[in-house]
C-alpha cells in the first residue's frame, strides 16, 4: 500500500472530521471559550480585587511620634515609597499619632481602632523604637523600623540629607541572562501545555462517534485502520490550528498595543534565536498535539459510550498535568537527569524540548527529538489500530504487512 | 492470484470467536461478472465470511483473494461494500455522504458529487440531494448508502443483507441496481436469507449453515437437489388408482401428489390411460429455491430460523 494512498485516505477522513467539527454552532462556543473563561476570570478577579481594596484602604502602619517628628517621618515615607514598583508591593499608608499617656498601651489600642486596621505600630524613641505588628505585618514592621532610621538620620542632619542624582540607563545582555532564558523556557513549556490542554483532548471521542454512527464498518472496509486513526488525528489537528491561528492573531494584535515597558518585560529570550525558537515552538506544539492526541485516540477508541468518554476526562487531565510537571522540573535544572528524562519520555518530550530551545543553542537535539516523537506517534497509531481491530472489530491480529502480501 | 476469471476466492476460510468456529472451512469461487448469492439462516456466518473476505477482519486459517489480490486492502478502491449495519453521518448531506464514500475509494470529490446527484435523480431521490441524512427516512438513507457503495463504479460490489429494511418498491429498485451493476461488468456478491431475491437475480450461489458451506452452484443446481413433484387428477375418482401410482403418492383433494419418478412420467401416463383412470389434470412442479434451502440447511438451522423459512 503506497504512502500516497494512505495519506489520501487519511486526508479524506480528516477533511470530513474538520468540516463536521467546524461548521457547527457548537464550534463557535468552543472558539470563544477563552472569552467566556476570561470573562469569568475577570469578574472573579474584580470581585477579589474589590475585597482586597476594601481591606487595603483601611490597612495602615502607625507611627506614634511627637509632632516635631511627624512631618520628618512623613517625608521619609514619601522618599522610600518610590522604590516600590507596584502599589500592592508597597506597605499600607502611614498614619501618625501624637503620644498620649502610656505609649505602649496606646500602641496596643491602635490594633483595636475602628477607624483603620493597623498592620504595625511604632512607638518610643526613634533611636530605640518598639514595633508591634499583627498577622502578616512582619514586612510592615520592617518598613517602620527602616522609616525610624531614615527619620532619625534626617533629624540629626537637620533635614539636610545628601542627594545623589543618578543617571539611569537600561541595558540588556547581548545573549540574554540565564534567568531570562529559564523564564522563557518556562513560558514555552507552559505555552505548549496550555494549547494542548485545550485542544488535544478533543480527539478522545472521535472514534466513539464512528462506532455510534455505525460508520466504522464502512471506513474499515475501505481504508486501513491506521489511515482512519491518522485521519481523525489530522482532522482535529486542523481544528486546533484554526483555533490557535484565530487567537494567535488576536493576541498578536493586542500585543502591539501594549506599553513598551510591559512588552519588553514579556519579551522572550531564546538561546537558539527568535526565528528558530518560534519555529521550534510551533513544531513542538504540533508534536505534543500529535503525541497526546494519538495516545488519547487509542484510549478513547476502546470506549463505546459518552459516559465512558467522560470517565476518561480525569485521567487525561492528570496525565497532562504530570507531563507539565515533569517538563517544568527538567527546565528548571537543565542538564540534570530529570531534564534528560523529560526530554526522552515520549509524552513529555515536546514540552521539555520546547523549554530546551530557550536555554540551549544546540539544534541537533531538536532534530533527534522530533524524529523520536514522530516514531512514537506512529507507534501509538499502529497500536491503536491493532487494539481497535482486536477489541472492537473482533478480528484476530492482522498479519504484519510483510506477510500480508504473501496471503 | 492466477485465475483472472475469479473475482473472489476463498480456500478453507476459518474464523473463530472464542471457542466458536463462526466460519468453518469455507471455500468460495465467485466468477467475474456474476451475481453471486451467499445464502444462510441467521447466525450462519454469512456476515463474518464477507467481512473476512473484505479484510475487515483477519481469518484464523485459510486464505482469500479479492480481484486477484491476496491482501484485500490492495483492491479496496475497486470494491464497493454495503454493510449489514447501515451507517452514515447524520449531519452530512445526502450528496456529500455519497461523494465521501466514493472519496474513501479514491474517487475525486467533484466527480463524486456530480455522480451522486445523477444517481440520486435516477433513483427517484432527486428531492433529497441536499437533505441531511438525519432528515431522510430509513429506507431513503439505506438507498443513499447503497449509492455510496457504487458511486466509484467498483469491479466488485459486496452487499450484506441489502434487502432487509426496504419496502417492496425499494427492493425492486435494488434488484434493478444489482442487475445494472452486473450489466456494467461488475461482480456482485451479496448475502441474504430472503430466497425470492436470490432466485430472481443470482447466477450462482452458496448456501452456508453452521459456518460451513453446504452447497455451491446455480439456482437450478440447488433446486435439483430435490426431485420435482407431480400433481395428478384422474378423470374419475377411484381409490384403486393408488396401486398404479408411485409408492410415495398421497391424496391431495380430488387428486394425488407424488415425486417425479426418476425414469420419467411417460410410462406412468400410458398405464393410467390404458387402465381407464384417464388424465383430468397433470402438473409437474419444480421445487423452489426455498424448498431446496430448507432441505439443505434444515439439519443445522436453529428452530427459530426454520420457523422463519417455513412461514
Amino acid at each position: 500500500m503506497s504512502l500516497a494512498r494512505t495519506l489520501r485516505q487519511a486526508l479524506t477522513i480528516a477533511r470530513r472530521d474538520f468540516i463536521a467539527t467546524v461548521f457547527t454552532p457548537i464550534f463557535l462556543l468552543f472558539l470563544f471559550a477563552p472569552v467566556i473563561m476570561g470573562s469569568f476570570g475577570a469578574v472573579g478577579g474584580l470581585g477579589a480585587a474589590s475585597v482586597a481594596d476594601g481591606r487595603g484602604d483601611r490597612a495602615r502602619i502607625v507611627a506614634i511620634v511627637p509632632d516635631a517628628q511627624a512631618r520628618t517621618i512623613a517625608e521619609a515615607d514619601t522618599r522610600l515609597r518610590d522604590v516600590f514598583r507596584r502599589s500592592e508591593e508597597a506597605p499600607p499608608g502611614l498614619t501618625t499619632l501624637r503620644p498620649a499617656g502610656d505609649p505602649a498601651a496606646q500602641a496596643r489600642a491602635a490594633f483595636a481602632s475602628k477607624d483603620y486596621e493597623a498592620s504595625a505600630v511604632l512607638y518610643g524613641p526613634l533611636a530605640a523604637p518598639q514595633v508591634l505588628y499583627g498577622p502578616r505585618g512582619k514586612r510592615a514592621a520592617d518598613y517602620l523600623a527602616l522609616l525610624a532610621a531614615e527619620t532619625l538620620t534626617a533629624d540629626r542632619l537637620n533635614g539636610d540629607l545628601p542627594r545623589a542624582n543618578a543617571v539611569k540607563t537600561p541595558m540588556e545582555r547581548p545573549d540574554g541572562s540565564a534567568g531570562n532564558r529559564r523564564q522563557s523556557a518556562s513560558f514555552a513549556v507552559f505555552g505548549v501545555f496550555l494549547l494542548n490542554l485545550f485542544l488535544a483532548s478533543q480527539v478522545v471521542g472521535t472514534m466513539a462517534e464512528e462506532r455510534n454512527n455505525k460508520v466504522i464498518e464502512v471506513l474499515a472496509a475501505a481504508v486501513p485502520l491506521e489511515s482512519v486513526f491518522l485521519g481523525k488525528l489530522l482532522g482535529m489537528f486542523g481544528v486546533a490550528i484554526l483555533f490557535v491561528c484565530f487567537w494567535g492573531t488576536i493576541i498578536a494584535k493586542l500585543g502591539s498595543l501594549l506599553p513598551p515597558e510591559l512588552a519588553s518585560a514579556l519579551a522572550i529570550q531564546a538561546a537558539v534565536g527568535m526565528p528558530a525558537f518560534v519555529a521550534l515552538f510551533v513544531t513542538y506544539f504540533t508534536m505534543a498535539y500529535l503525541l497526546l492526541g494519538s495516545a488519547f485516540l487509542v484510549v478513547g477508541a476502546q470506549a463505546s459510550t459518552p459516559r465512558e468518554i467522560q470517565m476518561l476526562a480525569l485521567p487525561i487531565s492528570v496525565l497532562q498535568m504530570g507531563m507539565l510537571a515533569l517538563a517544568l522540573a527538567g527546565t528548571a535544572r537543565p542538564g540534570s537527569w530529570i531534564a534528560t528524562l523529560a526530554e526522552m519520555f515520549p509524552l513529555s518530550s515536546p514540552f521539555a524540548m520546547a523549554g530546551r530551545a530557550a536555554t540551549s543553542a544546540d539544534l541537533w537535539p531538536h532534530v533527534a527529538a522530533i524524529a523520536w516523537q514522530l516514531l512514537w506517534v506512529s507507534i501509538f497509531i499502529a497500536l491503536g489500530a491493532r487494539l481497535f481491530r482486536r477489541g472492537v472489530l473482533q478480528s484476530g491480529s492482522a498479519k504484519p504487512f510483510w506477510k500480508r502480501a504473501k496471503g | 492470484m492466477a485465475d483472472d476469471q475469479v473475482a473472489v476466492f476463498a480456500e478453507h476460510l476459518v474464523k473463530r470467536f472464542g471457542d466458536r468456529r463462526v466460519v468453518d472451512g469455507v471455500d468460495l469461487s465467485v466468477p467475474r461478472g456474476a451475481i453471486y448469492g451467499v445464502l444462510g439462516p441467521n447466525g450462519a456466518g454469512k456476515t463474518t465470511t464477507l467481512r473476512t473476505l473484505l479484510g475487515i477482519i483477519e481469518p484464523d486459517e485459510g486464505r482469500r483473494a479479492i480481484l486477484g489480490h491476496f491482501a484485500p486492502r490492495e483492491a479496496s478502491d475497486r470494491v464497493g461494500y454495503l454493510p449489514e449495519e447501515r451507517g452514515l453521518y447524520p449531519s452530512m448531506k445526502a450528496r456529500d455522504a455519497i461523494a465521501f464514500m466514493g472519496a474513501l475509494r479514491g474517487l475525486d470529490r467533484r466527480t463524486g458529487r456530480a455522480r451522486a446527484a445523477e444517481m440520486m435523480e435516477a433513483a427517484g431521490l432527486g428531492h433529497a440531494i441536499d437533505e441531511k441524512i438525519k432528515k431522510l427516512s430509513k429506507g431513503m438513507a439505506q438507498l443513499v448508502q447503497l449509492l455510496g457503495s457504487v458511486v466509484h463504479r467498483p469491479d466488485l460490489l459486496v452487499l450484506d443483507e441489502p434487502f432487509s429494511g426496504l419496502d417492496p418498491v425499494n427492493q425492486e429498485k435494488l434488484e434493478a441496481l444489482i442487475l445494472a451493476e452486473r450489466d456494467r461488468g461488475a461482480t456482485v456478491l451479496f448475502s441474504t436469507h430472503i430466497m425470492a431475491h436470490a432466485e430472481r437475480v443470482c447466477d450462482r450461489l452458496a448456501i452456508i449453515a453452521g459456518g460451513k458451506r453446504r452447497f455451491e452452484g446455480t439456482v437450478d443446481d440447488a433446486r435439483g437437489t430435490l426431485p420435482s413433484r407431480v400433481r395428478y387428477l384422474p378423470t374419475r375418482p377411484d381409490p384403486a388408482v393408488a396401486a398404479v401410482l408411485p409408492h410415495d403418492a398421497v391424496p391431495d383433494g380430488d387428486g394425488w401428489r407424488f415425486q417425479l419418478p426418476r425414469e420419467g412420467i411417460e410410462g406412468l401416463l400410458v398405464t393410467l390411460i390404458e387402465r381407464g383412470y384417464g388424465i383430468g389434470g397433470l402438473s409437474i412442479e419444480r421445487p423452489s429455491l426455498h424448498d431446496a434451502f430448507v432441505r439443505i440447511v434444515g439439519r443445522d438451522a436453529t428452530p427459530d430460523a426454520m420457523q422463519e423459512y417455513a412461514a
